[in-house]
Parts: structure tokens; C-alpha cells; sequence
């Protein structure tokens, strides 16, 4: 059901920043969709479960929410400022 | 009650009088330390003077986790009337003074009058002396470290001004150990006009605790939960600076003195650059997730790098490499000019050339101009003079509308934060009670993780949450806020620690009362000294609201002046203030602040 296909158009596009890159092992991945999922089934078992931002399709969204191809997710840590 | 050392130094410059006070129970009760004793101090004793005078005074203070054996927690604040903004001024400043303060046997330090020559004041244990310091008067804060090293041991605790304090710089802060700086609304200046160069703190005490087992065994499981972050590693490869990255992202990077959210060379000066040029870490003292990051720079000198500084000296003015914004930043220290301010100042004087306002031609990113304007703001000579005093200043000087691009609230300058599209965090910024410091509420990462563009009600009662934990608790405490938000370290250790450190028991709704009493007290010193101050010194400028960026995340979106109005109301009703901002009756009598009342009648 997943999978890292470049050459495939039709695909999610995730992208992870901070540290959240290093749990991911990337900084961006492209993953092919067979039906909509909830986005905690592509992530690591250790991907954290809260405190951090996730947007899909730039809107506020969950784990639990619900992606399928052409969405695009950003995985952000919550930061403090400098 | 414990874990105070419970004495007050003062020193008068003028006439030599060094006199050591008890800090009362009630003080230590009802403000905690550091801001809290800050500006019940400025408000007992410093009324309506020209701040640059004599007869302000410059404040050095502790709180009871200051210094101690726990995470991060070697820090103080540095307060005074602000020559910035008229208004109370403070910033946290992390430095071995802060330790070596507290073991010396005092939690705060009054410096008071003006010395007829240049002077160091020395602080070793019960033997406190002023030095006459003119061979230091003019030399960068680098070198009068070294020298300082030399004289009283590395391990001393040193806060200094440089040259830019020395010449009565609004934007001048304080420096130490060459790169930590606090004291952004012209905390330097203050030092300087009371011909101060520095201040050496070597103490040899203990602090006397409740329980220092207990103290010792919660702050080993402290340093060590916070090593086992998942977040830890990360963080010490970038520090701050992977908010470079993040707020890219999230076209909140300010540049082109904050015309754009997005910076088109961001990936060639972003968090992962810095780990390629990077040679060294610094940090505070009794810290394990050191923050500042050396790198050669385009001098081959070492300069220390975090996220704000590379903000507003990189895109902000148009500067694409980070190597050249290293240099500016090492001369920002050296000279002992506050970067944020720096950097919007030079953005102001670059919107400026480029609208002909001014005659000089000062391109976007033009690193040899920039330099040269560095010099001339520490100087307050040539076209550099005319941000000295800051950008709201500079706006009123220049005139023709440039008010509505000078980025600053309440005369300080916005940290580096584009807020086009975070109602919340420009919320923040405009109720900062120093002017706008990205500190006291760093709400933009709730705000774009929740419901980035609403204005509810929600987002401004989490405000005011973030300010009594940050603003209230960190600066009074003191100790660093970072741990809590970027490895999330647990609140709850901190009733913990303080229990172990006073031997009293406070939950965090006690803390909180103690945070809204300082900013409504705060609030009033203000209202105090600058009589028309109220609701209109609490808004941003208006880029802001009227002109978009053109790219980005955010293109198109402004921040909506109405729904702005409506928020700022709630944030006062939840404050317990007027609708100008004003703090009501009942709420001074219920922070016990009743003094103030009889003494601001008039504002009522």
C-alpha cells in the first residue's frame, strides 16, 4: 500500500522539519496511496505523539486525520524562539 | 524563608556609599526574584526621571532557582527605566555573575548615581569595591573581558557595556562572556551614563536551602530528562537556529525589514548551513542544552550564532551569507548593540534609501554598508545616528509616513518574528510589557499548530497563560525558558524545585498570581512615567495590517485592525485592566497592590 515511488505523480508528499527529520529518517518523503489512511499508520513507531504541529494542506490537523494521494503534510517541532 | 540570600546591595557612584539591606519576607513572598524584584524596586524608587540621569538606577537581580544546581538556571535580569522607550526595561541575561552573585551572599545588586570617572564595581564576598576603570573606557567588551580574566580569574562572573553604551546608545544592551547579551531597551546605555563600565562578581558562599539533598537529587533527574530527549540531539546540532528553517516554512521570517515572510536565500544560510560551519557551542552557566553556536566568520573569528540574530542581520536586511552575518553580529557584541534592534534599524535605513527618503544609497544586503552603519550607530555619528535611538525614533525623525514601517511596540524592536499572518503572536508582541520581545509569550507555535488565522478567544487566554509562565515565572525565577518548549521539560519540576530551595509549597496557581501581579505592576510604571501612555502603545505597526507579502505561505493575509481591537479588549478584561489598559481598582487591591492605587489616583 506504500511505498517510495518517485517516478509515480500521484503521491503525498510528506515533510518533516527539526527534529522530526531524524525520527522520519528524511526530510521529505513522497509515499503512493492505494485508499485514504490515518497519517500515524506512515509514520515510525517513535514518531511523537504530541507536541508538534501537523498540517495538511496547511490547515491544523492530527495523527488521527485522514490522508490520501495529491495532500501535502508538514510535520513541525513546537519551538520556544531564540 | 530559605533559598534567599537575603541581602540587597546598593551602591551609590556618586558619593561612594556601598550599603548591604534585608530583602523582606514580604518581597521575597509576593514577587518572587529577578523581573518581580526588578520593577517593585523601580517602582518604589524611581519616579519620573530622565533615565539617562543620575537618579536612575540599574537593577541586578536573582531569583531563589538563580544559580542553583538545576537545568539552566544561571541567570539574572538586568532592569532599569528604559532611554529606549521611556518605559520599564529588562532583559535576562545568562552569565557566571548570576552564580557568583547568589554565592557572594546577595540576590539583588541598586547601582545608583553617576561616577565622575569610568568605574568597575567589584563584588568579592563582603568586600565590595569601586575601581576606577579609565583605561577600559572605550575598548570593545572582547577585549575588557580578557583583560577582566586576567585581573580576577576566568571563572569570574563579568557584565559589561561597550563603546555603544559608553556613548548613551538607546539600543545598547549588556554583555558578557563574549556573546551573552541582556538588557535589550538600552540597558548598556544606563551602565554608561552612570560611567559604569563593568561589574565583577566572584563569590566563595553557599546558598542556604530548605533541602539541598532533595535539591540535588531532583536536579541530576532534571539534567538527565532532558538528555534523554528525542529532541536533544537535534537541538544541540542547531539550537535556536532551526527556527530559521521553521519559520520559513511558515512565511514568518522577516525580511526586507519585514516586508516578506519568506527569504529566497534561506537554504543557503538555514540551520543545516550552520551545522556545516560549525566549530564550537556556548551556553550559559548550570545549562546541558547550550544554545549559542560558534562559527568562523567572515573575518576567520569566532562569533556565536542563535536564531534572532541571524533573523535580523540576515534576510531582514538582505544578507545571504552567514559567514558576513557572523562578522556583524561579533561587532554587534563588541560594540554591545542589541542585534534585534541593530538589524531593524539597518532594514529601516535600507527601506529608506531605497524609497529616497534618505540620500545615502544603501542597497539590500550590501555587507560593507552595513558594517559601516554598525560603527556609525555605536557612535551616533553620519546616517547610522539616525536609528541609534531606535526605529521609532528614527520614524518620527524621518517623518513622511515611515511610522508605518518602523517595526518596533512601545519604541523596542520586534524580535524576529513576521506576524502578517499570526494574529496571536502580533497580540503577543503589543502586549509585551518591555515593548516587543518575542519572550514573555511565544504563542506562534501554538497559533499555527491550532487555528493559525482566527482571533478567538481561546488564543488570547492561552496568551495570557504563556505570559505567566514565561514573563511571570522564567524572569522572576530565574531561569531559562528554552528546556520547557524546545525538549519539552516538564513544568511540574519547577513547584518541585522551589519547594526543595524554600521549603514552601506552591502549585502553579500560585505562581501565576505572582506573575500577574509583576505585569500589572509593570503596567502601571509605564502609565506612571509617560502620562498619555494606554490602548494605542499595545498595537504593532502597520505593515502589519495593510500591506501583505507577496509570497509565501501567508501571501495576501494582514492581520485584521478590528478583530486586532476585539482581542486586545479580552486580553485586558482577562488582565483585569480597562479598556485603555489601565489596571482597575479591584484588581490592584486584589494583587495587594494598593500603593499603587493611592499613587496613580489620577489615572483612575
Amino acid at each position: 500500500m506504500i511505498g517510495v515511488e518517485p517516478w509515480v505523480i500521484n503521491v503525498a508528499e510528506l515533510k518533516f522539519f527539526g527534529y522530526l527529520a531524524d525520527l522520519a529518517g528524511s526530510r521529505k518523503r513522497e509515499v503512493t496511496l492505494e485508499r485514504a489512511v490515518p497519517l500515524r499508520e506512515l509514520l515510525p513507531p517513535r514518531f511523537p505523539k504530541e507536541n508538534i504541529i501537523i498540517l495538511i494542506n496547511e490547515k491544523a490537523a492530527s495523527l488521527d486525520s485522514v490522508i490520501q494521494n495529491e495532500d501535502s503534510v508538514v510535520f513541525m517541532p513546537i519551538l520556544s524562539g531564540g | 524563608m530559605k533559598g534567599y540570600a537575603g541581602k540587597l546591595l546598593r551602591v551609590n557612584l556618586t558619593d561612594g556609599k556601598i550599603s548591604k539591606e534585608e530583602i523582606s519576607e514580604s518581597m521575597k513572598k509576593d514577587f518572587l526574584g529577578g523581573r518581580g524584584f526588578a520593577v517593585k524596586l523601580l517602582w518604589d524608587e524611581v519616579k519620573r526621571v530622565d533615565p539617562l540621569s543620575e537618579k536612575n538606577k540599574i537593577i541586578l537581580a536573582t531569583g531563589p532557582l538563580s544559580g542553583q544546581m538545576l537545568p539552566s538556571s544561571g541567570k539574572m535580569v538586568i532592569a532599569s527605566k528604559s532611554p529606549l522607550t521611556g518605559g520599564y526595561g529588562d532583559g535576562n541575561i545568562g552569565t557566571l555573575a548570576s552564580v557568583h552573585l547568589r554565592k557572594a551572599g546577595y540576590d539583588v545588586v541598586v547601582v545608583e548615581g553617576r561616577s565622575e570617572k569610568p568605574c568597575l564595581l567589584v563584588i568579592e564576598d563582603d568586600q565590595v569595591r569601586i575601581v576606577e576603570a579609565s583605561e577600559l573606557w572605550g575598548k570593545n567588551t572582547f577585549d575588557v573581558q580578557d583583560h577582566l580574566e586576567k585581573t580576577y580569574g576566568r571563572n569570574s562572573g563579568i557584565l559589561l557595556t561597550g563603546p555603544a553604551g559608553e556613548n548613551l546608545i538607546p539600543i545598547s544592551t549588556v554583555m558578557s562572556q563574549r556573546g551573552r547579551a541582556g538588557g535589550r531597551p538600552g540597558m548598556g546605555a544606563v551602565m554608561g551614563s552612570k560611567h559604569l563600565k563593568g561589574v565583577v562578581i566572584k563569590g566563595t558562599g553557599s546558598i542556604p536551602n530548605a533541602d539541598d539533598g532533595q535539591l540535588k537529587a531532583l536536579g541530576k533527574k532534571g539534567y538527565e530528562e532532558i538528555k534523554g530527549k528525542e529532541s536533544y540531539d537535534f537541538w544541540m546540532r542547531q539550537g535556536t537556529m532551526q527556527a530559521f528553517e521553521w519559520c520559513n516554512e511558515n512565511g514568518c521570517l522577516p525580511t526586507y525589514n519585514f516586508r516578506e515572510g519568506v527569504f529566497e536565500f534561506s537554504k543557503e544560510m538555514d540551520g543545516y548551513v550552520l551545522e556545516q560551519f560549525h566549530v564550537d557551542r556556548k551556553g550559559c552557566p548550570m545549562c546541558n542544552m547550550q544554545c549559542g553556536h560558534v562559527i568562523k566568520d567572515s573575518e576567520d573569528q569566532r562569533a556565536e550564532l542563535d536564531y534572532e540574530n541571524v533573523g535580523m542581520l540576515g534576510p531582514n536586511i538582505g544578507l545571504r551569507d552567514l559567514r558576513q552575518v557572523a562578522l556583524l553580529n561579533r561587532m554587534a557584541d563588541e560594540w554591545g548593540l542589541d542585534t534585534i534592534s541593530l538589524g531593524s534599524g539597518i532594514g529601516f535605513l535600507m527601506e529608506a534609501s531605497e524609497r529616497g527618503l534618505i540620500k545615502e544609497k544603501i542597497g539590500w544586503g550590501d555587507f560593507v554598508a552595513a558594517q559601516k552603519l554598525i560603527r556609525e550607530i555605536g557612535m551616533g555619528e553620519g546616517t547610522g545616528s539616525l536609528v541609534s535611538r531606535g526605529v521609532k525614533a528614527a520614524s518620527e525623525a524621518l517623518g513622511k509616513d515611515s511610522y508605518r514601517w518602523a517595526m518596533h511596540v512601545k519604541g523596542l524592536e520586534i524580535s524576529a518574528y513576521n506576524c502578517h499572518g499570526c494574529p496571536g503572536m502580533a497580540l503577543s508582541f503589543g502586549t509585551s510589557p518591555i515593548g516587543a520581545s518575542h519572550k514573555d509569550a511565544w504563542i506562534i507555535a501554538w497559533e499555527i499548530a491550532t487555528d493559525r488565522f482566527s482571533y478567538s478567544k481561546e488564543k488570547v487566554e492561552k496568551l495570557v497563560e504563556f505570559q505567566r509562565i514565561r514573563g511571570g515565572f522564567f524572569e522572576s525565577a530565574t531561569v531559562c525558558r528554552l528546556p520547557w518548549v524546545e525538549v519539552s521539560f516538564g513544568l511540574h519540576w519547577y513547584p518541585e524545585y522551589l519547594e526543595a530551595i524554600t521549603g514552601i509549597h506552591r502549585t502553579w496557581e500560585d505562581l501565576y498570581q505572582i506573575g500577574d501581579r509583576i505585569y500589572t505592576l509593570i503596567r502601571a510604571f509605564w502609565k506612571r512615567e509617560i502620562p498619555q501612555f494606554g490602548r494605542t502603545w499595545d498595537f504593532p505597526p502597520d505593515r502589519w495590517f495593510e500591506e501583505p507579502h507577496s509570497q509565501g505561505k501567508v501571501k495576501g493575509v494582514t492581520v485584521d485592525r478590528k478583530k486586532y481591537e476585539e482581542m486586545l479588549s479580552y486580553y485586558y478584561q482577562l488582565r483585569g485592566w480597562d479598556e485603555n489598559g489601565i489596571p482597575l481598582k479591584q484588581t490592584l487591591d486584589r494583587l495587594e497592590l494598593k500603593e499603587v492605587a493611592k499613587e496613580i489616583t489620577g489615572s483612575f
